[in-house]
């Protein structure tokens, strides 16, 4: 990169080298043959290798090519900062916009904006709701609902945003273990209809397209279609996980905003997200940044293509991603089909060797999916599931999240053989880097832990970590 | 992403090893990318207090400097180091071990190195800024994003009747564009009536500010309005100079304003920051300008949530949200924080300076008034300020002749700068007010100013090509007339 010289030339229709190909030299056309084990593993050996790393839903992955492009991204900004910002910033960020827009299937690039991850994106959606109560837009008691498994942060951000400006929270009970979607759809009808009786517009329903924890795959398309039905106002999909995960398609589900981060699933470094808003939507119109720059009042695109000097490279090297990807047999629906054949195997594999069940039917799982642990070991809070996690982590050097499902079947009355009495659950993941030996290693260390009479009230309390 | 409780709830006492052996980006001795690993970059707690730093046996010399710095275009008259700031490549390296730790094991990263580094950072931050509880130092983006921070919060005070509509919020004239339109997004949107404070330019001394400020004030008062907010800079960007803050802060006490903040994008590292000394209930610094660190980390400096100080809220809200704003902005998501992290890092860069980051700035100031007095000499111009009112920037008026009549053409001539001459330096348009007295100051048709900025990596060579850049100009008879149209 350093040394090489723009070519200032300009095309027939007045765009500069730098403006057809972007600033960084082309990439070799990628071989015929896909990645071998071999190359993959060179691509991701920058992972800590003593590491069965089975969680790529939490922090995603990134691969050497990428990060060697963004580096280079990072050095053109370094080296004239100026020049990066009039000259590259806004036609390589339109790159990036471009080739996601053809990604999702969205009909206008005006509606696909990039933003820092699913986070911002739900701040960004939930700030022009409390502006709707604010202004006498949406009454005082209407109701936004969403489901009790949304995101931590994202139920936190409805409450600071919606409930703080007057509007009226409605959590979707789920269950879980889950047996069918229909389970999922009449928990949600029963929501609206609840809403309904009391007497309140809903005025935004926010539904996951992949819940985190537990993660289950919800239907959003028939969700989003109830919701019409309905009378919703506006339907948010924070669809975090799902780029690269399982498929995402603006028109067929019609959401009137979808948010996902495209480094858990899509390759690209932390981090950086799209947010697609209907165009129909007039809410989506008089959607802003909360970080308000001089872009202000010419759209989401702009104003989120520029809050303030940062870095912005993880935006830039979406092309670079999405080669990578291509570099697989299938390109990106390969990686997504065996990524979820393996992820199923590798559960059934677990469950069986432990004695357990899936948390969900195989077909509502994606690259992840929910495995039930021994109940001898005896998880009985959130408390207990953090810190089996950490000992996995730091003994068996196996990284996976553990769900802790407070859901008691005596409750629900359900007599399902062997839920009973399972409490925890282990979320594994399967991306590109990953073998079989991950999950054998994480058979073992729970089967150790089980031989070993291991308990979670074993574990060292808090002042003693 | 982490779905329990936050590692921030943990204990998180400062240590001064991490606890992965080895990968520790600030005590690396052998590891040649870490620098010389002298000097403040000890990790047991801040300084106890804000002590000048011994002298390096050896200060960095400007060979090492070049060194430094070797990742610039070296064909380019960098004088804006003002707009986007700058990196030393020790730093850069440091940042560079940050974001491996994260991509090597990002859960083990999240759980056990995130927030004792941030801490680490803020607790330098604090002593830097003469602050008096950790607390009170939260670290994000940029001075955009804490504007957005404060903003917010004032919007929320109008809409929930905290403040009446048509309450004030005062703010300078030459406020940062972007904070402008925050402004007008939050507090106007939100009910609350903007005042825009004139400030005179060419300015002679900080009476002239103070004058136009209490004016501003008084207007604020006018029919029993209350000003709620006062938005002052401490150095503004353009045109820049620096603004008597702590007079300002003080007679908005006096003149009961609820709540002071001060945008002092530019100036830790360019000047003098003491926020109980300006006592100020907002203050916000970029540390990528002017103090090395990479893109993009600043602090905001605010009282803790309590009955007499407002709680301010991150407006991107994780799970952190309630536990105070530096918490808050410790995780907003999964988000490359190495910037933040690498705070450490920068004080060994500056303490291998002569005097300091006071050395540093002290020097850099000394330059840029040689060297802008030597530019106005060479045009037959004029500066914007007195010495006294500028830092590491200073305004050069342009020579009449190049006709800037607009800010299109600020940006035009800008841009020739840039192509054929290789020189980076931002141009200001400024409509002379009254052009009769301008001629008898010895104004004559000056519309254009540079802002030159100095930094340790700057040479006088820089300056001299400016300076030659716009004579060839001058003498070829150019004028933005024939710059051509978009």
């Amino acid at each position: 990169m350093d040394g090489q010289h723009d070519d200032h030339r300009v095309d027939a229709n007045g765009r500069s080298q730098e403006e057809r190909e972007g600033p960084l030299p082309k990439r070799p056309r990628p071989l015929l043959a896909s990645l071998s084990a071999a190359e993959i593993a060179e691509e991701f050996s920058h992972h800590d290798p003593q590491v069965a790393r089975v969680n790529n839903g939490s922090f995603g992955c990134c691969p050497a090519s990428v990060v060697s492009a963004q580096i280079r991204w990072q050095r053109l900004f370094l080296r004239q900062p100026d020049e990066f910002y009039f000259r590259h910033l806004h036609p390589s960020i339109d790159r990036s916009r471009a080739l996601v827009r053809q990604l999702i299937n969205a009909p206008h690039l005006d509606d696909v904006s990039l933003v820092d991850n699913a986070t911002t994106a739900a701040a960004i959606v939930f700030q022009n709701v409390a502006w709707s109560f604010m202004e006498g837009v949406f009454d005082r008691g209407d109701a936004v609902v969403m489901l009790h498994y949304a995101y931590g942060a994202v139920k936190r951000s409805i409450k600071a945003y919606v409930g703080r400006a007057g509007g009226h929270v409605v959590e979707v009970a789920l269950p879980f273990p889950l047996s069918s979607p229909d389970e999922v759809v009449a928990e949600f009808r029963r929501a609206l209809e609840l809403c309904r009786a009391d007497g309140r517009r809903v005025r935004l329903a926010v539904i996951d397209h992949v819940t985190s924890m537990p993660s289950v795959v919800i239907p959003v398309k028939e969700l989003t279609r109830i919701c019409r039905e309905e009378g919703v106002d506006q339907v948010f999909v924070d669809g975090a996980h799902s780029i690269g995960n399982v498929e995402v398609d603006m028109q067929d589900i019609g959401a009137d905003f979808y948010a996902s981060n495209l480094h858990k699933w899509l390759f690209c470094p932390p981090s950086v997200a799209f947010l697609h808003t209907r165009h129909s939507s007039a809410a989506g119109r008089r959607l802003h940044h909360p970080v308000v720059s001089h872009e202000y009042g010419n759209g989401l695109p702009l104003e989120s293509g520029w809050i303030g000097n940062r870095d912005y490279t993880p935006q830039l090297v979406v092309p670079t991603a999405l080669e990578f990807a291509e570099r697989f047999e299938g390109g990106l629906e390969g990686i997504r089909r065996r990524n979820h054949e393996r992820v199923v195997e590798m559960g059934r594999m677990l469950a069986a060797a432990w004695g357990t069940q899936l948390g969900c039917p195989p077909e509502m799982s994606c690259s992840m999916i929910m495995v039930g642990l021994p109940s001898g070991l005896g998880i009985a809070s959130e408390k207990d599931a953090m810190g089996l996690r950490a000992l996995l982590r730091e003994e068996f050097k196996v990284e996976v999240p553990i769900y802790y499902n407070k859901q008691s079947p005596d409750e629900d009355g359900e007599d399902k053989i062997g839920a009973a009495a399972v409490t925890g659950y282990a979320r594994i993941s399967h991306q590109v880097y990953n073998v079989a030996e991950d999950y054998y290693r994480l058979r073992d260390a729970i089967n150790k832990l089980v031989r070993d009479g291991f308990n979670c009230t074993l574990l060292p309390s808090k002042e003693q970590r | 992403m982490a779905e329990s409780s936050s590692p921030a709830a943990q204990t998180l006492a400062l240590t001064s090893q991490p606890s992965v052996p080895g990968m520790d980006p600030h005590h690396q001795d052998d590891c040649p990318e870490n620098g010389l690993g002298r000097g403040n970059g000890e990790t047991n707690g801040p300084p106890a207090k804000r002590s000048r730093p011994t002298p390096p046996l050896s200060p960095i010399t400007a060979a090492e400097i070049a060194e430094e710095f070797s990742h610039h275009d070296l064909s380019v008259a960098r004088i804006n180091n003002g707009s986007f700031g700058s990196c030393p490549g020790s730093v850069l390296s440091a940042q560079a071990v940050w974001q491996r730790l994260f991509l090597r094991q990002p859960d083990a990263f999240y759980f056990n190195h995130l927030q004792p580094g941030l801490l680490r950072s803020r607790a330098i931050v604090k002593d830097l800024i003469n602050a008096t509880d950790i607390d009170e130092v939260s670290l994000v983006d940029n001075a955009t994003t804490a504007a957005a921070i404060v903003l917010q919060h004032v919007s929320w005070a109008f809409s929930e009747g905290v403040f009446h509509k048509g309450d004030a919020v005062v703010m300078l004239h030459y406020a940062y564009g972007a904070v402008k339109k925050s402004i007008h997004a939050y507090v106007a949107r939100a009910g609350g009536h903007v005042i825009e404070v004139p400030l005179p330019f060419p300015v002679s001394s900080n009476e002239e500010i103070i004058r136009e400020f209490r004016k501003a004030l008084d207007l604020g008062k006018a029919n029993g309005r209350r000003v709620r907010l006062a938005v002052i800079d401490h150095v503004t960007s353009m045109p820049s100079v620096v603004i008597p803050v702590k007079e300002l802060t003080k007679i908005c006490r006096q003149e009961g304003v609820d709540q002071v903040f001060v945008d002092a994008a530019h100036a830790i590292g360019n000047v003098e920051v003491d926020v109980q000394d300006i006592d100020a209930d907002f203050y916000t610094s970029n540390l990528h300008k002017w103090f090395f660190c990479p893109p993009s980390v600043a602090f905001l400096h605010s009282k803790k949530c309590s009955s007499s100080a407002p709680c301010l809220h991150h407006p991107v809200v994780s799970q952190e949200y309630g536990k105070g704003l530096p918490l808050e902005s410790a995780w907003i998501g999964t988000r490359d924080y190495s910037s933040q992290l690498v705070v450490p890092s920068v004080i060994d860069f500056v303490n291998r300076f002569d005097g300091g980051i006071l050395g540093i700035r002290t020097r850099n100031h000394d330059k840029v008034v040689e060297m802008g007095m030597m530019l106005a000499q060479a045009w037959g111009t004029f500066l914007g300020s007195p010495p006294e009112m500028c830092c590491s920037m200073i305004m050069v008026a342009l020579p009449g002749s190049l006709g800037v009549s607009s800010e299109k053409d600020a940006l035009k001539l800008r841009s020739l700068l840039r192509e054929e001459y290789r020189v980076e330096v931002p141009i200001h348009y400024h409509r002379p007010k009254d052009i009769e007295a301008g001629r008898q100051n010895g104004h004559s048709g000056v519309t254009g100013y540079v802002r030159i900025s100095y930094q340790v990596y700057n040479t006088v060579d820089d300056y001299y090509r400016l300076r030659d850049a716009v004579h060839k100009l001058v003498n070829d008879g150019f004028n933005c007339g024939m710059l051509p149209s978009k």
